[in-house]
């Protein structure tokens, strides 16, 4: 997808809001108005969904559940108690939250489809317990007599006055969508979402994450929710069915799953399409569903994000680099001597293979740590132990005169420990510049912070990054979306991203594979120097021409077992190193 | 209480058929086909339409079934998967999604809305085996469902082609490398699934009958099915399917088996009523996710840095 | 905008003189036809639409009828928009409604708020008991036809042990509270309740719980679909008991999916049985629906197209506006193919029901039993 740049207003936006604003002046009988308000109540429920399901990219099939529990707050509170509007409302926006808080533990660390499963589960045991508990829900007949919105002692008559609030209020749930993700955050969910390794490699706790999208979900929902029982002024078990959570991912895929127009749009064209089809009689439906099916072949990112497309290839904007920030003055730690890492009696084994065994090395601080070793000797496995992202069987991992063995990846990359990968992990819908920049809210995560919001906090980020790209040469590259770049430029990027975080280690995985010679040679230089600027660096390398003159310290894997280690001279000699190889001779 | 447990087999060996089809398609594309249980429905209907021009018994009328079955599958991929195969796979989930609403209107326009019936596969009389006497069509459900099965898996493991549509499941690119043509290999893929579901549709359309709106329900059971017998495992989705239908068929029956229960606990009306065992369902289905974050029979995947 | 001051004197003089420029109807009223056409209640509001069909184009000479079908489909929110653009396109003299309870209880308060009568065939009860005067229902609403229910089984079978299955939708729900309450006035308690989803398609379950419970009676309150279920299942099984079923086995659509000997014992309560053809009206109504619908009529087909009569009748002697039509509505007694009808003063225009029962060797079935003015209203 397009990255968000122009943040401003442009004009398709502008006319669109406009045609919003006029729809129900030209078509403004109390039929016309009502299918309007409808089309008002699901784009706040799709804005919502756009967070769990477009921005963190979890198939939640809650969103209906959410509503349909608002939509009981308010509507027994009303019917029961009586209480109004300014009472319901933020009950039926609490209900929702604590009930995706409560699901959330259980949940929101399954994957992909088990999540999704889990989600429906939840979703149909609140059906039946709707439909079941007929004492307090009236059962399957549901209740009638919900009252009105009342505000302020009024009563709001249904119509114009209704829609005109509905949509308010879809005004101000786009507006705080929009305020909540054009920042760094909207990065975070970009990586979350695209690729979760990147994500937790600079640093995003994807969990707290997707834990902060479904909340924002299901409260915007319980609003949605409120208002559609004080629109239709019953309340059934229907707003619990599944074709209502149907409905909300149709509109917001239709749309555009991550764009605040696309919600918009989407809700507005699912609701009112059925509606205008229906002059076709029996047919209505057949059209209504050949239609989605002509809008989701012809727009498939979504009808905003076809927009977009459009835009960028016939009406390109040249996009201005953001300028360099003054060189940064970060002066030199103080930390506790001693080695910066230290992995001791380190094993892992999957499915019974020791993937490695009693694996123990030490490195200090300034040092270029070369490890070798052949194919599937392990070498990854340990960076991937390193950062946490497998967790060892035995053995312990110190960083910094800090135990991190069991630490969560987000957390050991937020302690100073970046790294690069060897089939690179990038967003490749994403800038090279925003990949960098993104690394800059996993530093400064904390909860779902105004600095992470605001525009300022992503305009900063974007200049410290682009002198990052500038120290790796890839500046002029720094608006290109990184799927294009070549396979050596990606890898800058991921260097640059890496040291977005500042790190005080850095594990490179292979950085020489696919370089010729002469971007070898570059790349040496670039290491070294920032090794005499204070960086540690750990590299995973096959390629000794490159590593020899690099590496201070060496020592080679093989089958899980460290079986040397010395300086570059001690393993080019050592007899176990040469046997390894040998044995199974490598092609750098 | 054989009848019941027959009852529950059949029940699930039909639902078998569905998820099968819906892993198939999984496998081969990545995508969640929506309208799968509408191909039920689509394949009860064909049974119906058939039925009424050959009076012929269910066992007769099943090749005709999987034949239009499979050609409705090709046409369902030429519009719901391959304008959409570069693409994200929501994006087939929703073309599905839409297939699913014509398919489903278009049997109320063709159809009506009332309820059919399909014939038997053989007499729908009777069987009596050692005193106990069974619904002849209950067993020959399974006997079919399970011919099918074992006829999809016999298609999978032993012929050429079956080898192409797993390499395809497996690797698209090096199966196209290796001179498989990809885009058959998955518009046949398409018309498996169809016609499994449909065969499920004519098994299903005697006993239960067909309706326009039938899909829902059982896309829903399949996906359960599929999801805790393990993502894109093929003995996962029968094990699922078979162990959704037990549950559905024997859990309300639990006092009657166990005439204890309901002397030791009371109200068991409202315990064991097919509400509840539709909510412990899904009760157990989060225990096993919570326990077996990867499902029944699913590998345990490491994240690949 | 300049062009409504245009057209809305043009609109004013068309309708001054639009009684001089259309003289050959006598009245021309609208009736916009708002039942569920698609979903899973396409097949009752598929019958109620044609009986509403039939009675306009029965419709007494000089009666100029308008009947546009807006589909409801299931969800409220649909049926009130149904309504709302029944209401702003047809200017409706009256509306005929879906038979869905919840849509209903929400377009109730719009009905009110536009002022026109509603015919409807549902069986909700809740809906006439709101102080709506504009809803009227040509079909025993659930507390009569569940006395009908009961005291059939009760005084002319003479059960005591009762199983009970009923449905967890609005239908099964409401009329399962209905038949515990009038089981109670008799002393009764269900020997044991069975509650089935609308998904449920397997009953040998409730057929082994039923039969461990060992009752002397089956009563189903359940749809049509589950009915025939139901009845296969509990023949196959050797159940061995009477059945007495909710109205859904009347319809001829649930019982053409049994065999008739899978039939025999099995009786249900409804407000008519067209198909039986017991009077020589009613005969008529039968070949004239299967001529123009090419289908078998029930009793929605029925009631429907008896209010509508009642209401076109109304037209006929002078009734123009919306509230003449709901005033003779509410104030005269109409005799209609299935029963007499007149309003309780709430809306319910429906007093009487019928049992009816299979021999096992038709799918046609008899009137056992008639149950003539239950409520006491027709006599008051």
């Amino acid at each position: 997808m397009m990255p968000v740049l122009r943040t401003g207003l442009n004009a398709p936006l502008l006319a669109g809001v406009a045609l919003l604003v006029a729809w129900p002046f030209v078509f403004g009988s109390s039929y016309d108005l009502r299918v309007f308000t409808l089309a008002g109540i699901f784009a706040i429920l799709v804005l919502g969904y756009q967070f769990i399901f477009g921005h963190a990219g979890a198939l939640a099939l809650t969103q209906g559940t959410f509503f349909g529990l608002g939509a009981y707050v308010t509507g027994l509170l009303g019917i029961n108690l009586g209480w109004g509007f300014g009472l319901t409302l933020p009950l039926s926006v609490l209900g929702p939250l604590l009930l995706a808080l409560l699901v959330a533990v259980p949940v929101l660390r399954l994957e992909a489809h088990y999540f999704a499963l889990a989600t429906l589960g939840i979703s149909q045991v609140m059906l039946l317990i709707a439909i079941s508990w007929e004492s307090l829900t009236g059962g399957a007949n549901g209740l009638p007599g919900v009252p009105g919105v009342i505000i302020f002692g009024e009563a709001l008559p249904r119509g114009l006055p209704l829609a005109a609030f509905v949509w308010a209020l879809v005004a101000l749930a786009a507006f705080a969508s929009w305020q909540i993700t054009r920042g760094l955050l909207g990065r975070a969910f970009t990586v979350m979402r695209e690729n979760e390794i990147a994500a937790v490699s600079i640093g995003i706790d994807i969990w707290r994450l997707r834990l902060v999208a479904f909340l924002l979900s299901a409260g915007y929902a319980g609003v949605a929710g409120a208002l559609y029982v004080h629109t239709v002024r019953v309340i059934s078990p229907d707003v619990l069915e599944f074709h209502v959570m149907v409905a909300v991912i149709t509109m917001a895929v239709v749309g555009g799953r991550t764009r605040v127009a696309g919600a918009i749009l989407g809700a507005f064209l699912l609701v009112h399409l059925p509606e205008w089809f229906r002059f076709l009689g029996q047919f209505y439906l057949i059209a209504y569903g050949a239609i989605l099916l002509g809008m989701i072949i012809a727009a498939p990112y979504g009808l905003i994000g076809a927009a977009e497309r459009f835009r960028a290839q016939w009406f390109p904007e040249p996009i201005p680099l953001p300028p360099l920030p003054a060189a940064s003055t970060r002066g030199a730690e103080t930390l506790p001597s001693g080695p910066l890492l230290e992995v001791k009696s380190l094993a892992i084994a999957f499915g019974g293979v020791h993937a490695l065994e009693e694996v123990s090395l030490s490195i200090e601080r300034g040092e270029i740590f070369g490890l070798i070793g052949p194919n599937g000797s392990g070498k990854t496995t340990l960076i991937n132990c390193i950062t946490g992202i497998y967790a060892p069987a035995s053995g312990g991992i110190v960083f910094g005169g800090r135990d991190i063995t069991r630490l969560a990846p987000f957390e050991i990359a937020r302690l100073g420990v970046a790294r690069t990968f060897q089939n690179i992990n990038l967003v490749d819908d994403m800038t090279a510049l925003d990949n960098v920049a993104a690394a800059y809210a996993g530093r400064r995560w904390a909860g779902i912070s105004p600095e992470l919001m605001r525009a300022r906090g992503l305009d900063l980020a974007r200049q410290q990054a682009m002198r990052l790209l500038e120290q790796l040469d890839v500046g002029p590259l720094a608006m290109q979306p990184c799927g294009g770049l070549a396979y050596g430029l990606k890898r800058r990027v991921e260097i640059a991203r890496a040291l977005a975080l500042e790190p005080r280690l850095l594990l490179l995985d292979e950085p020489a594979a696919g370089l010729n010679q002469t971007e070898q040679a570059d790349l040496a230089v670039r290491l070294r120097k920032l090794s005499e600027r204070g960086l540690t660096l750990l590299v995973i390398e096959h390629n000794m021409p490159f590593l020899m003159p690099l590496a201070t310290r060496m020592a080679c894997l093989d089958y899980g077992r460290m079986i040397a280690a010395g300086s570059p001279g001690q393993i080019r000699a050592d007899s176990r190193v040469i046997e390894a190889y040998l044995g199974a001779p490598e092609v750098a | 209480m054989l009848q019941a447990l027959i009852n529950a087999l059949a029940l699930g060996s039909a639902y078998a058929l569905l998820a099968l089809g819906f892993v198939l398609i999984v496998n081969a594309t990545r995508a969640v086909n929506f309208a799968q249980g509408d191909m039920v429905m689509a394949g009860g209907y064909v049974a119906v339409a058939l039925a009424a021009v050959l009076p012929v018994p269910g066992v007769a009328l099943l090749p005709g079934v999987i034949v239009l079955m499979i050609v409705l599958g090709l046409v369902f991929s030429l519009f719901a998967y391959f304008p959409l195969k570069s693409r994200p796979p929501v994006s087939v989930f929703i073309s599905t999604i839409a297939l699913g609403i014509i398919f489903q209107n278009t049997a109320n326009v063709v159809f009506g809305g009332a309820p059919r019936g399909a014939p038997p596969l053989f007499s729908g009389g009777l069987l009596t085996v050692g005193g106990v006497s069974l619904s002849e069509q209950s067993a020959a459900v399974i006997v079919v469902a399970a011919l099918l099965i074992a006829g999809q898996w016999w298609l999978f493991a032993r012929t050429a082609l079956g080898r192409q549509l797993r390499a395809t499941a497996q690797d698209r690119q090096m199966a196209e490398a290796i001179g498989v043509r990809v885009n058959g290999m998955i518009a046949f893929t398409f018309g498996l699934a169809a016609a499994l579901a449909g065969a499920a549709g004519l098994l299903l359309a005697n006993t239960f009958f067909v309706s326009p709106t039938d899909g829902t329900n059982y896309i829903i059971k399949a996906y359960i099915a599929v999801t805790i017998g393990g993502w894109g495992s093929l003995p996962g989705a029968v094990a699922g399917a078979l162990l959704i239908a037990l549950f559905e068929v024997l859990y309300p029956l639990l006092p009657t088996l166990l005439p204890l229960l309901d002397r030791w606990i009371p109200a068991t009306d409202t315990l064991f009523s097919q509400t509840m065992a539709t909510i412990l369902l899904y009760i157990a289905v989060l225990l096993i996710l919570f326990f077996r974050p990867q499902g029944l029979f699913g590998e345990v995947v490491q994240r690949r840095a | 905008m300049p062009l409504r001051f245009v057209v809305a004197p043009v609109g004013v003089l068309i309708l001054l003189f639009a009684p001089l420029l259309t003289p050959a109807y006598a009245a021309e009223v609208s009736v916009p036809v708002l039942v569920p056409v698609t979903g899973v209640f396409a097949l009752e509001g598929g019958a109620q639409r044609n009986g509403a069909l039939l009675a306009m184009r029965h419709a007494p000479k000089d009666v100029h009828v308008r009947g546009e079908v807006y589909d409801t489909a299931v969800a409220p929110d649909v049926g009130v928009q149904a309504l709302e653009r029944a209401i702003s396109r047809d200017k409706p003299t009256a509306v005929v409604g879906s038979m869905i309870g919840v849509q209903l209880l929400a377009m109730l308060p719009i009905l009110q708020e536009a002022k026109i009568p509603m015919l409807t065939t549902s069986g909700t009860a809740r809906i006439t008991e709101l102080n709506n005067p504009w809803i009227f229902r040509f079909f025993p609403a659930d507390p009569l036809a569940k006395e009908v229910h009961v005291r059939y089984v009760v005084e002319e079978l003479k059960k005591r042990r009762i199983a009970l299955v009923y449905q967890t939708t609005a239908y099964g729900q409401s009329g399962r509270a209905e038949i515990v309450e009038r089981l109670k006035r008799h002393n009764l308690e269900p020997v044991m309740q069975e509650a089935l989803e609308i998904t449920t398609r397997d009953m040998s379950p409730t057929i082994g719980k039923i039969r461990a419970a060992n009752p002397d009676v089956v009563m189903l309150h359940i749809h049509s679909q589950p009915t025939a279920l139901f009845v296969r299942a509990a023949a196959q099984a050797g159940l061995g008991l009477p059945i007495v079923a909710g109205s859904a086995i009347h319809q001829p659509t649930t019982v053409s999916l049994v065999e008739p000997a899978e039939l025999t014992g099995v009786c249900g309560e409804t407000n008519a049985s067209p198909i039986s053809g017991e009077t020589p009206e009613m005969r008529s109504f039968l070949d004239q629906y299967r001529k123009e619908f090419g289908s078998e009529p029930d009793g929605f087909a029925v009631g429907q197209y008896d209010g509508l009569m009642m209401m076109l009748g109304a037209v006929a002697k002078g009734a123009r506006t919306p509230a003449e039509v709901q005033k003779a509505l509410a104030s005269s007694t109409y005799a209609g193919l299935a029963m007499t009808y007149k309003s309780d003063g709430k809306g319910n225009m429906a007093h009487s029901a019928v049992i009816i029962c299979y021999d096992g060797k038709s799918r046609i079935p008899r009137v056992a039993k008639r149950y003539e003015n239950v409520t006491g209203v027709l006599s008051r």
